[in-house]
């Protein structure tokens, strides 16, 4: 088995394991933009055009670029008339890697520093975890998304054989699960649903959410004060719940 | 003042405190709430409201690049620069082409610039929706949904604040989304205070220490909540050791909370202990605001909005 922490900006399945995460085995880079300002103009064509709105130009001043609103799309070096933007590299994510047990492998996925676009770091998170499993044919390949439907998440979804979407019955859940659910739709993975907390609430809400969709509940979770305890010590993996 | 709630991580509390202290502000001045989690909204749902807006307005803040297969002459030039992945060339064998894989684009429009044939033209296209109640417990809520399968939410975001900031408002409260990523700065960017929930879990304080590189960054002054503290009070301890001075009080963990949500009821119109232990940190941030007056305001990085068009 391979786990891969997708959720790059707030990994934790090595807390829930209780494992320390060691020295990261490959670090993610990106491209930024960098000025030379001997070749600059100032025509502020790439802060025009820039649609991340992370170059500012104030009038007859060389344009700033601003690296927390950059997706590093390259748009503005390969714009510029005058060829004054160059590239440098920047490390924006790593990957860990921490054998669990013999045939467990935990690959963390991490963001370094204020990252705006953190969709790639999943991308080379996943293909780090899928050639590991390839060579130590693994027989399960499992990633742990980040919340939400942005692009990370779509990125770790993309081409799996199932997903698992967690919810809880609550208008929230049933809220949620059914956007996750849409996504699944068009992204063409199958969809099964575990419900956690599931004899909290109201089940109602979750069912109509699934019938309408033709998905099955997998699992069910029911509440546990246990659990809870368990988890807010990080000891989740000694509680024998499988 | 505008005053973000953000966490990190996911289900530590953000949107109750978020929608109690909405409505506690609501009480003495006019405020505006602004759900900037646009992947999935829920802070309309803690307040107590089904969907039924007032204002749904289906905006675009992507765009994605329309191939002219005529002009195509398969270089394989945007191919080779798009730094997402999200073009690729079918090549001969197959109908030669390049392929989008809308899922993996950004919009930013890099492919046509370089195509040497101007084959490419970046289109328009409808990501989002945002919402608006006009008047929930006395004050306007401003939502916004990404459509599944799109992407944008970071600029969603800074299309949502741009709505709020047409309210009457002293106080702007925000939802931050989880995490740390584009829709995270989004939402704290320009803001005077972070309200910082955690919870005591190893991963509660690991996210909170990670969306602080972020707050930090912006140079933003934050206070801490610990939400559900009693689940672990020795971990709660060295939280509230490590943030000494920075904490805004802590909230017990109570089951009730999660069937009060589940029959859609505000926490304030309950009689739970949280509701007593939610208005302590209320009373907290009232007192800084009279602070925040005399302060210099944090550095914001939003000049561009000067700029027009975009």
């Amino acid at each position: 088995m391979v786990l891969a922490d997708c959720d790059v900006e707030c990994p934790n399945d090595h807390l829930l394991l209780g494992v320390k995460l060691e020295k990261p085995v490959e670090k993610i880079y990106a491209n930024f933009p960098k000025l030379d300002k001997g070749r600059c103009a100032k025509c502020g064509l790439c802060a025009r055009k820039c649609r991340s709105n992370a170059v500012f130009k104030a009038s007859s001043k060389y344009p700033v670029f601003i690296e927390e609103l950059c997706s590093g799309c390259g748009l503005c070096w390969h714009i510029c008339p005058n060829k004054a933007i160059g590239i440098k590299k920047k490390v924006i994510g790593e990957v860990l890697q921490r054998r669990i047990a013999n045939d467990f492998w935990l690959i963390t996925g991490r963001s370094v520093g204020v990252v705006d676009e953190t969709g790639p770091i999943v991308t080379e998170v996943r293909e780090f975890a899928e050639k590991l499993a390839k060579k130590e044919k693994a027989d399960y390949l499992l990633f742990d998304t980040a919340v939400g439907l942005h692009c990370g998440v779509i990125r770790a979804l993309i081409d799996c054989d199932l997903a698992y979407a967690v919810s809880e019955p609550t208008p929230l859940g049933s809220h949620d699960l059914g956007l996750i659910l849409d996504l699944l739709a068009k992204l063409k993975v199958p969809a099964e649903v575990v419900l956690n907390q599931a004899d909290l609430g109201n089940e109602n809400l979750i069912e109509k959410i699934v019938k309408r969709r033709g998905i099955k509940i997998a699992y069910k979770i029911p509440y546990s004060k246990k659990l809870v305890k368990a988890y807010s010590k990080g000891k989740l993996g000694k509680l024998n719940i499988l | 003042m505008k005053l973000a709630v953000a966490s990190g991580k996911g289900g530590v509390g953000k949107s109750m405190v978020v929608s109690t202290l909405a409505m506690l502000f609501s009480k003495s001045k006019p405020i505006v709430a602004v759900d900037c989690d646009v992947d999935a909204p829920n802070l309309h749902l803690w307040l107590g409201q089904r969907e039924k807006w007032n204002e749904k307005q289906r905006i675009s803040v992507s765009e994605r690049p329309i191939i002219d297969k005529k002009k195509c002459k398969l270089c394989g030039k945007c191919v080779e620069i798009c730094a997402f992945g999200a073009l690729k060339a079918l090549t001969p064998g197959v109908v030669p082409g390049v392929v989008l894989n809308n899922f993996f684009c950004e919009g930013c429009g890099a492919c046509e610039v370089v195509c040497p044939q101007k084959a490419i033209t970046m289109k328009a296209i409808k990501n989002a929706e945002i919402r608006i109640k006009k008047d929930v417990y006395g004050f306007p809520l401003v939502s916004a949904q990404l459509f599944p399968g799109e992407t944008g939410s970071g600029k969603i975001v800074d299309k949502i604040k741009e709505k709020a900031e047409g309210f009457d408002y002293q106080v702007m409260v925000l939802d931050a989304p989880a995490g740390t990523g584009c829709p995270v700065i989004a939402a704290l960017n320009g803001i005077d205070y972070a309200v910082l929930v955690t919870e005591p879990t190893p991963s509660g304080r690991s996210d909170l220490k990670r969306v602080l590189t972020v707050v930090n960054h912006f140079k933003i002054p934050y206070g801490v909540v610990i939400n559900k503290w009693d689940i672990n009070k020795k971990l709660s301890g060295k939280i509230e050791k490590e943030f000494a001075g920075r904490m805004l009080g802590k909230i017990s963990f109570d089951k009730r909370v999660f069937q009060a949500i589940a029959r859609l009821q505000p926490i304030l119109k309950t009689n739970l202990p949280v509701k007593k232990e939610i208005k302590n940190i209320y009373k907290q941030l009232t007192d800084l605001e009279v602070a925040e007056h005399s302060r210099k305001k944090p550095a914001k990085i939003d000049l561009w909005l000067s700029k027009s068009g975009k």
